[in-house]
């Protein structure tokens, strides 16, 4: 019985600190220029490059909207604010605390899932405002956004791992992963209309599974079953979340 | 049960031996100096004993609890004033202070009250709501250090604490870390400034090049090296040309100049004196000052890492 207090105390005060490292960013990094510049504005560019000129229904591109959104909001946070924090040696503070790695990277996560969260709303506000798209299943948009924002903030903490003090060196890291991510996730293209070497890779990324159900909101059919939908994006935070806390602790030594 | 009990670690980075076998142990409420040239191996013995870097070979535990295994429990224990000021410029001092409270999950109450307290104690209340982006490099420091006390910890780890400040934040750092040292607190610290581990620590050990040179006392560090004694001596009129003429003095091995006087080393003082007595009388020059020095642990310090040699007789210990 007092082993399990303290266990649950020490995960109380773990994840005490873990909220405390997410505040801190949200009061810190939110609003600088190159987060504001690669969370909200480069995906609503990609998006109007795609959009514009195709005869799609609003159903078919606010889904889009939203999950690219995520993937280059909620994936934005982490390679700013790490590599300015290794520079200014804040990173040494949370590396030196009396909380486990896990925490330190569940915290980064924190912010950039947050961040990614309310910008979500924007294009989901758009579509619902100026194209009157009908939501038909609300809780695969809720579980879906949530779910795809957390996901892909873990995945911007584990590319922040990489030790540099500079966040273009990340950037352009995850540009190599984030671009080629929309052409194979079905977020423009449906997935059975892919090449069937496209539909192998669609596989392989979280987008697909996140731009599945949050397209189940609102066209009501998803290509995979959405249990599935939600077991693949549990899988891939849990993998990045544990390579994260990996390459952090070799990048350490 | 030591606060600090370092056991012969050894850190590699590649190639690299940046740590051979370095042994010591910090008593509880000790004030325990650690002094090296750069590169020595300050900087990796700090991480190791935090828990940031792991050893390739040794332990270290802090009051019993092994760093490695037991990485938060050691970590409770602690403070720490990392080298670089390393606040969140972007936030006011009392969120910075607030996020280190949460961070060692002190509670709110508790950490505000004692946030508070520190800001106090390091001249900081008035400018809590300000950004610290504005703040000078010396409150920036007492910002660290009021950070870093923040969970009352029982071992205070300071690298550098002081090292190029102004006179108003080194007296209150100064200041602070005596109460500390008075009221039990382990402190753990890396200096330049070696009159200030001389004035401070209780112990000091002496690092360089990845490997324990001497540890004791500096009083007893000092005993180790009695041939360095020295005779202070200044002059009026002074020339340059005096530095020149004093080394050609039987008896001095060395002479440094240290602003206005002359530091002449020789294993035989009084014999020293009796020679520049004759000098200034010869040369029709007045002695307006001169004293016998023991060694210093500055001394101890250049004699044990060879950094003279190194320097051709300049006295950076940078």
């Amino acid at each position: 019985m007092t082993d399990l207090n303290e266990s649950c105390g020490q995960l109380c005060r773990e994840l005490k600190a873990a909220w405390a490292i997410a505040k801190k960013d949200i009061r810190i990094y939110y609003l600088k220029p190159n987060i504001i510049v690669s969370g909200m504005l480069f995906p609503l560019f990609m998006f109007l490059a795609f959009a514009i000129g195709r005869d799609a229904p609003p159903t078919m591109l606010v889904p889009g909207l939203i999950a690219i959104t995520i993937l280059f909001s909620a994936s934005s946070i982490e390679p700013v604010s790490i590599p300015i924090e290794r520079r200014t040696k804040t990173f040494d503070r949370l590396l030196s605390a009396p909380v486990s790695l896990h925490s330190v990277v569940l915290g980064e996560s924190m912010s950039g899932f947050l961040y990614s969260t309310g910008i979500a709303l924007v294009p989901l506000s758009a579509g619902i405002i100026l194209f009157s798209t009908p939501i038909v299943q609300p809780l695969a948009l809720i579980g879906g956004v949530l779910l795809t924002s957390f996901c892909f903030a873990t995945m911007g903490t584990l590319f922040a791992a990489y030790p540099t003090e500079s966040p273009g060196d990340i950037m352009s890291m995850l540009n190599l992963v984030r671009l080629p991510l929309i052409f194979v996730s079905g977020v423009f293209i449906p997935v059975n209309a892919l090449p069937p070497i496209g539909q192998i890779a669609v596989l392989f990324s979280p987008l697909t599974y996140g731009n599945d159900l949050i397209r189940a909101a609102f066209e009501g059919t998803t290509h995979f079953n959405p249990m599935m939908d939600v077991l693949a994006i549990c899988v891939f935070i849990l993998l990045f979340q544990l390579a994260a806390n990996h390459l952090y602790r070799k990048f350490n030594e | 049960m030591h606060a600090i009990e370092a056991t012969a670690i050894s850190k590699k980075f590649g190639n690299l031996l940046a740590l051979s076998d370095v042994n010591f142990s910090v008593a509880d409420g000790e004030t325990f100096g650690f002094l090296g040239p750069n590169g020595a191996g300050k900087t990796t013995t700090i991480r190791i004993l935090t828990g940031i870097t792991v050893p390739t070979a040794g332990t270290a535990t802090i009051f019993g609890h092994d760093i490695i295994r037991e990485t938060i429990a050691a970590r409770r224990q602690m403070g720490i004033v990392h080298e670089i000021s390393n606040v969140y410029d972007d936030l006011s001092a009392w969120h910075n202070i607030l996020f280190a409270s949460e961070l060692y999950n002190v509670p709110r109450s508790a950490g505000e009250r004692r946030g508070k307290e520190l800001l106090e104690l390091f001249g900081l209340w008035e400018r809590k709501d300000d950004r610290v982006k504005g703040f000078s490099k010396g409150m920036k420091r007492r910002l660290t250090l009021a950070m870093g006390l923040v969970n009352d910890p029982r071992l205070l780890f300071l690298d550098e604490p002081t090292s190029g400040l102004d006179v108003q934040s080194n007296l209150i750092i100064r200041e602070v870390i005596r109460e500390l040292t008075g009221q039990g607190v382990t402190v753990f610290l890396t200096t330049h400034n070696i009159e200030e581990a001389n004035l401070i620590c209780d112990r000091v050990a002496i690092i360089n090049r990845g490997q324990i040179a001497a540890i004791d006392s500096p009083e007893r560090l000092k005993k180790t090296i009695q041939s360095v004694q020295s005779v202070e001596v200044a002059f009026d009129p002074s020339s340059p040309k005096l530095l020149e003429h004093l080394r050609e003095l039987p008896l001095v091995s060395e002479v440094r100049k240290e602003g206005d006087k002359f530091r002449l080393i020789t294993e035989d003082p009084s014999g020293v004196i009796e020679n520049v007595t004759t000098y200034a009388r010869e040369h029709h020059t007045r002695i307006i000052s001169m004293t016998t020095i023991g060694p210093s642990l500055e001394d101890v310090f250049i004699r044990l890492t060879g950094l003279m040699i190194r320097v051709k007789g300049v006295k950076a210990i940078d």
